[in-house]
């Protein structure tokens, strides 16, 4: 799987140019255009439990696309549906990340993707929802984001704080606490920010630039109401 | 070689680099990838090592030293690896991993702790609002006045008789009045006036609704070969408006909301919902529990009255024998042997007392309403 982005910035889309015979998995509904050679399936990841579980604990999708290239080699266009930044990440087996629940785009097909429980504070308070996609495995890695995606690299018992909803992935060998953003509880919701989150490396932490959530409020007062 | 755990130090990108771990007697040999077999590799002693717990659920082993290119951080949660190097970790180390190991537990078992916390919570929550809603009914109906369950009740009886004939005199109307005032006399400081209305209809039925109004169906009195069968039936609605039964259905239709509401107050603002449901009234199921404390107290009342009770068995059990097809009044009061039954152990409990009969020849009654009821296949 060899991967490229086309158009970078806020509407990119990600090129995949698949050998004979090789396969993908894609979020459902990601794929914009492919060449004749390639096959698409719909697959429940992890089996009907695993899917299921996904589905309503996650709220990703049910079904995962599969692409294959099964006459022949060919490419396909990826598209996420929210405009934001595409990153591609290389999984060697050893490394592991945590991805919020619409961070998903694309894998290569080594990649294996759990749903997994947060601790109560950190599902309650968190801004991820108690269930989040670890994925693991050996391959390529494409998530996407709302707005642009930043890269924060942390080194061993470096700490960062982050707004709880601009998360998109982190390593699993950082780890985080939820803390009240100022010192004081009302100080703490009249900032605007909550909850943040404090990371701790060794890892790294992807972010978005924008906050999903906040947009949806600010976009609501624009849309007219229905009697 | 497969890698099983990731370096950090200065030198390697921030995501860590990926390697091999191996243990031996001297110390840990850590091998890279990316430089191939035996390119990169770096030895660790075990003196210079310090063991804990890391990564976001710390389930990682971190292992810290400091060597000739400066720090070195490594995480790793291979189970192999981690039993390997806890075999051949010498004294110094096995304190820190002990309480590595400590904090694992401690966060697996906070974590299961406060899990289970949330779903006892939530648990008893519903449970207690599943048993408890019944106390709360209780409560509820409690605080709501005759007056405004006999304003239900009329609305309610206005809307039904809308739609049906009524027998407004004869010896039929007589015979039920003299039931209802034997009834009425033995039940001691009665807040309710109980009107009794015939209806003409062959549907065997009869209901009572909050307040006070009974409507016995014509086909009902034909079905009946006694005076002190239909007087059974009569006590057992009698019963559902004293136990006031209705308005406790109502109230749990309405909600745990409105029982919150009805127990702080605030009773004014719920009329408007109450008089829609009272039209919901006419077509009441009571629930087993309350066709039990009907039957059994029923029973009780026409012991008092002095009117014989097995007429109400025996009314009960021929309507459970035969024919169901249209025999509504069965199928809102589940009729089952074990209710005979019951009643029947009940009666024996009770007192013997010589039944006084009624005035009215049950038989001129029947005749008043004309012929017998067409029996359905």
């Amino acid at each position: 799987m060899k991967s490229e982005i086309l158009y970078p910035g806020a509407f990119p889309m990600v090129r995949v140019e698949l050998t004979a015979g090789e396969h993908i998995k894609a979020e459902s509904g990601a794929m914009v255009a492919c060449s004749p050679t390639i096959d698409i399936e719909s697959k429940m990841e992890g089996g009907f439990l695993g899917a299921l579980s996904r589905k309503f604990l996650t709220g990703e999708k049910f079904f995962f696309q599969t692409l294959r290239a099964s006459r022949g080699p060919g490419e396909a266009l990826l598209a996420p549906t929210v405009p934001g930044e595409i990153v591609i990440l290389e999984l060697d087996g050893v490394n592991e990340y945590m991805v919020q629940k619409d961070g998903f785009l694309a894998g290569a097909d080594g990649i294996v993707i759990e749903s997994k429980m947060q601790s109560l504070s950190r599902g309650l308070l968190g801004g991820e929802g108690f269930f989040i996609l670890k994925i693991s495995g050996k391959g390529t890695l494409v998530l996407n984001s709302f707005g642009a995606i930043h890269k924060i690299e942390l080194k061993p018992d470096q700490e960062y704080i982050v707004d709880n909803s601009h998360l998109v992935a982190w390593s699993s060998t950082t780890s985080y606490n939820i803390e009240k953003a100022t010192s004081g509880w009302i100080a703490s919701v009249t900032s605007g920010e909550g909850f943040v989150c404090r990371f701790r490396g060794p890892g790294l932490v992807y972010i978005q630039s924008r906050n999903p959530g906040s947009f949806g409020a600010w976009i609501r007062q624009f849309i007219p109401v229905s009697e | 070689m497969m890698s099983n755990a990731l370096c950090f130090g200065r030198d390697y990108p921030a995501s860590g680099a990926p390697c091999f771990v191996q243990v031996d007697e001297a110390g840990l040999t850590i091998v890279f990838e990316s430089t191939g077999g035996d390119g990169d590799r770096e030895v660790a002693p075990f003196a210079a090592l310090s063991v804990s717990a890391g990564g976001l659920d710390h389930d990682h082993l971190v292992v810290k030293w400091t060597g000739a290119q400066g720090e070195r951080t490594l995480y790793f949660k291979d189970p192999d690896a981690i039993r390997a190097f806890r075999q051949a970790a010498p004294g110094h180390l096995s304190l820190p991993f002990a309480q590595a190991a400590e904090l694992v537990r401690q966060v697996r078992q906070r974590r299961r702790l406060v899990w289970g916390l949330a779903l006892g919570m939530f648990l008893s929550t519903v449970l207690g609002l599943w048993f408890g809603s019944d106390l709360l009914v209780e409560i509820a109906v409690s605080r709501i006045p005759v007056e405004w369950e006999q304003k239900l009740g009329e609305s309610a009886y206005r809307d039904f008789l809308a739609q049906q004939e009524v027998i407004k005199e004869g010896p039929a109307v007589a015979a039920l009045g003299e039931m209802t005032q034997r009834l009425t006399e033995q039940i001691p400081n009665n807040p309710y006036k109980f009107e009794v209305t015939v209806v003409k209809s062959d549907v065997i039925n009869a209901f009572a609704l909050p307040g006070g109004h009974v409507v016995v169906f014509t086909g009902l009195m034909k079905k009946a070969d006694s005076g002190e069968e239909v007087a059974g039936v009569m006590s057992h609605e009698l019963n559902h408006v004293l136990r006031r039964h209705g308005l406790e259905r109502i109230v749990k239709s309405l909600g745990l909301l409105t029982v919150v509401t009805i127990v702080l107050g605030d009773q004014q603002g719920l009329v408007g919902m109450m008089k829609q449901l009272s039209v919901e009234l006419l077509t009441l199921k009571f629930g087993r529990e309350q066709e039990t404390e009907a039957d059994v107290t029923g029973l009780q009342l026409l012991q008092r009255a002095k009117i014989d009770p097995s007429g109400m068995i025996k009314f009960f059990e021929r309507l459970s024998e035969k024919d169901e097809g249209r025999m509504e009044w069965l199928s809102t009061h589940p009729m089952s042997t074990a209710r005979a039954e019951r009643l029947k152990a009940e009666l024996a409990a009770l007192p013997k007392k010589s039944p006084e009969l009624f005035t009215f020849d049950w038989k001129q009654v029947q005749a008043s309403l004309g012929s017998q009821p067409v029996v359905a296949p």
